[in-house]
């Protein structure tokens, strides 16, 4: 065991530092949505002109081939040098895209792969029904089989950028009849196709981030079918298998980034000198730094034995509390600034309370802890 | 970058594991062997990283994770430390000191047999030599055998400062081991105690509380990890990685231990049970070498 990088490695990481530093807009992400997804395709589009997108994507989709080590790397440059965050596409670079690398076609694949890392083309998820949450089985939304083409009825919820997305990771009922994990298939829905309503959803913090999706004898091609009809489930675990294991890399990063700042903030305004205060920093600051050493350790693991070890299940569930502890700690830094919070305002207010997401969507924290007492500790499965 | 065992470490872990079962188990860590020692010995476990013995802190550290989720003697920690940075081979006892020690109460575990004593003084590493009939009783910690001296005699510090990083990265590993040890008590209990007509662990309210268990372990281990690699390169954050660790570490073996009490109900709570072993290590834990807020912030001592 050891903690160096090698030689190799070192040199990529100033690569990294040199053209992020020449590169990253000095404008912050902009508040209105058109605007914010222009400046996010565009700046997809230059992270892939440079080589930067899809760094350990295959080389024949447009990725560079590299190593998950070199991934991390690069995530955690980016993060240090405040680059933009992904925004609209994130669904598409960090979940639809590895799916389609493990469950798609080669049509799929040549397809779509390069157009997502180009940020042509923006995805969105549909997976969670307003009937079924943490109980993903009992997907309601069905497609009937006609000639050459699934025709699709139901409706989708919690999407984020449906709006603005040209495709649906859809996951639905093409079975009859069909009870559960059973007869289901995944979908890659157009979302300009005839016959798709949105209905836009405001959250807690004022932002107009997701949806509601209907689908009314909405038409897609049975060529759109990833993995197999029926066979809906095993791909959408490999989605959420991938999230488990390094989808969050960022986020993790992100929070090392956020407990600094915060330590410099309680410094500045003599916060730390409150115990109380202290001690809680104290607390976050060992545990941002055990989650690099659990990412890190979730990192050799898929270089020694290819995949993730069942512990990554641990690392997504604390991730997503730690990073709403961290939350909770800059509102208190705050101090009744907070009470001027109003919609509209793009701040740690708002960061706090979308935060809450992050212990609800791919999976609550409660049905996280399910996971890791039954696969981790092989406690009886009780659904 | 690689924090996953070799070849050889799983070997050695393995074979640890199998040793501790047969000679240590947990189940009799009040009544140890007066041989044990010796054992102990014989199996190299108490100079690792001694010079000669060219092994690293990694390997070290997962070595004595193992050992103390078997509650092995917890004066294993200040022999190891003892016997890389001063010449004192074999069991050298632990000492536990107020830290602004002029006079004062010496507490030593493990004393029998033991010519002296190691333990933190001004954030240093310090010796001192034991009377020679200093026996020891069961304190807190049962599994422990405990002598005072009053007031403490005088210590003589080690020259270099990683001695007592070393101390407390060690005893951060006795304390993940606690850590896992409950947590497997408690999912094992709760795979096996039935009631309403089925094994407790099936509820989501133990199930929760046994996941808990699971995120303190490997958050814990992890960061044990890391700060070992970090002690072995030299690294200049060595003190904070280390300090991180043992923060964590006792944070996971108490509040795993107490989980585990909570689940066992109450064959938890008697004396025959062994779930408050592992919990009344992990309060002893925590007075050895504990972590200073100021290293973990960042801030000049």
């Amino acid at each position: 065991m050891d903690i160096q990088f090698s030689a190799e490695e070192q040199r990529f990481r100033e690569e990294c530092r040199d053209w992020l530093h020449a590169n990253v807009p000095a404008e912050k992400r902009p508040m209105d949505a058109a605007d914010a997804i222009a400046f996010d395709k565009a700046w997809q589009r230059r992270l892939f002109d440079a080589g930067w997108a899809g760094i350990n994507w295959p080389t024949e989709y447009g990725g560079r081939g590299l190593s998950i080590v070199q991934q991390v790397i690069w995530l955690e440059e980016y993060a240090k040098a405040h680059a933009p965050w992904i925004g609209a596409n994130f669904v598409g670079v960090n979940h639809g895209g590895p799916t389609l690398i493990i469950n798609a076609s080669e049509a799929q694949k040549e397809y779509h792969l390069p157009r997502i890392l180009k940020g042509e083309s923006i995805w969105c998820q549909g997976f969670s029904e307003p009937g079924a949450g943490s109980d993903l089985a009992g997907i309601k939304t069905r497609a009937r089989i006609e000639g050459n083409e699934l025709v699709i009825n139901g409706s989708k919820i919690w999407t984020s950028f449906a709006h603005v997305a040209d495709w649906q990771e859809l996951v639905l009922r093409t079975e009859e009849g069909s009870q559960r994990h059973r007869g289901l298939s995944w979908v890659i829905c157009d979302m300009h196709a005839p016959g798709i309503e949105i209905r836009p959803i405001r959250k807690i913090s004022g932002q107009v981030e997701f949806a509601q999706v209907f689908y009314d004898d909405v038409r897609i091609p049975l060529d759109n079918v990833v993995g197999g009809l029926g066979n809906g489930w095993k791909v959408a675990m490999s989605t959420l298998s991938f999230e488990r294991g390094t989808g969050f890399i960022a986020d993790q990063v992100k929070q090392s980034q956020e407990i600094s700042e915060l330590l410099e903030r309680a410094r500045a305004t003599g916060a730390i000198k409150d115990d109380r205060i202290a001690e809680q920093l104290m607390q976050m600051r060992a545990e941002v730094t055990a989650l690099r050493a659990m990412t890190y350790r979730n990192i050799s693991e898929v270089v020694r034995n290819g995949q993730p070890g069942p512990e990554a299940s641990v690392i997504r569930l604390f991730t997503s509390e730690l990073g709403q502890r961290l939350q909770r700690m800059a509102l208190l830094l705050m101090g009744d600034d907070v009470l001027d919070f109003r919609y509209g305002d793009d701040n740690r207010v708002a960061e706090y309370l979308r935060g809450f997401a992050a212990t609800i969507a791919g999976g609550t924290a409660q049905i996280q802890r399910d996971i890791i007492a039954e696969r981790v500790l092989g406690l009886p499965k009780s659904r | 970058m690689d924090l996953t065992p070799n070849s050889e470490q799983e070997a050695l872990l393995t074979a640890t594991a199998d040793w501790c079962r047969d000679n240590m188990p947990l189940e009799q860590a009040r009544n140890r062997h007066p041989a044990l020692w010796n054992q102990l010995a014989e199996m190299g476990w108490l100079g690792m990283t001694a010079p000669g013995m060219d092994l690293d802190h990694a390997t070290e550290a997962l070595v004595f994770a193992e050992l103390g989720r078997h509650l092995a003697p917890v004066g294993m920690i200040s022999s190891a430390v003892a016997a890389r940075w001063s010449g004192h081979q074999g069991k050298t006892a632990l000492a536990l000191l107020d830290r602004d020690l002029t006079g004062g109460l010496l507490r030593v575990y493990d004393a029998p047999g033991a010519t002296h004593a190691l333990g933190l003084v001004g954030g240093l590493a310090a010796l001192t030599a034991l009377p020679s009939d200093l026996g020891g009783e069961p304190g807190l910690d049962l599994s422990a055998p405990l002598a005072h001296i009053d007031p403490a005699p005088p210590f003589t510090a080690l020259g270099d400062p990683r001695a007592a990083l070393h101390l407390q990265l060690l005893s951060a590993a006795f304390a993940v081991g606690v850590a896992e040890a409950a947590r497997d008590m408690a999912a094992e209990y709760a795979k096996m105690r039935e009631q309403f007509e089925r094994p407790i662990g099936w509820f989501q309210a133990l199930k929760h509380i046994c996941a808990d268990m699971a995120v303190r372990a490997a958050v814990a281990r992890s960061q044990l990890l890391y700060a070992a690699c970090s002690l072995d390169a030299g690294d200049a954050d060595a003190a904070f990685h280390i300090a991180s660790a043992k923060h964590l570490a006792d944070q996971a073996a108490i509040d795993n231990g107490r989980a585990n009490i909570q689940v066992h109900g109450g064959i938890g709570m008697t004396d025959e049970a062994y779930p408050h072993l592992c919990l009344k290590r992990a309060h002893l834990l925590t007075f050895v070498a504990p972590p200073e807020r100021g290293v973990i912030l960042g801030e000049a001592a």
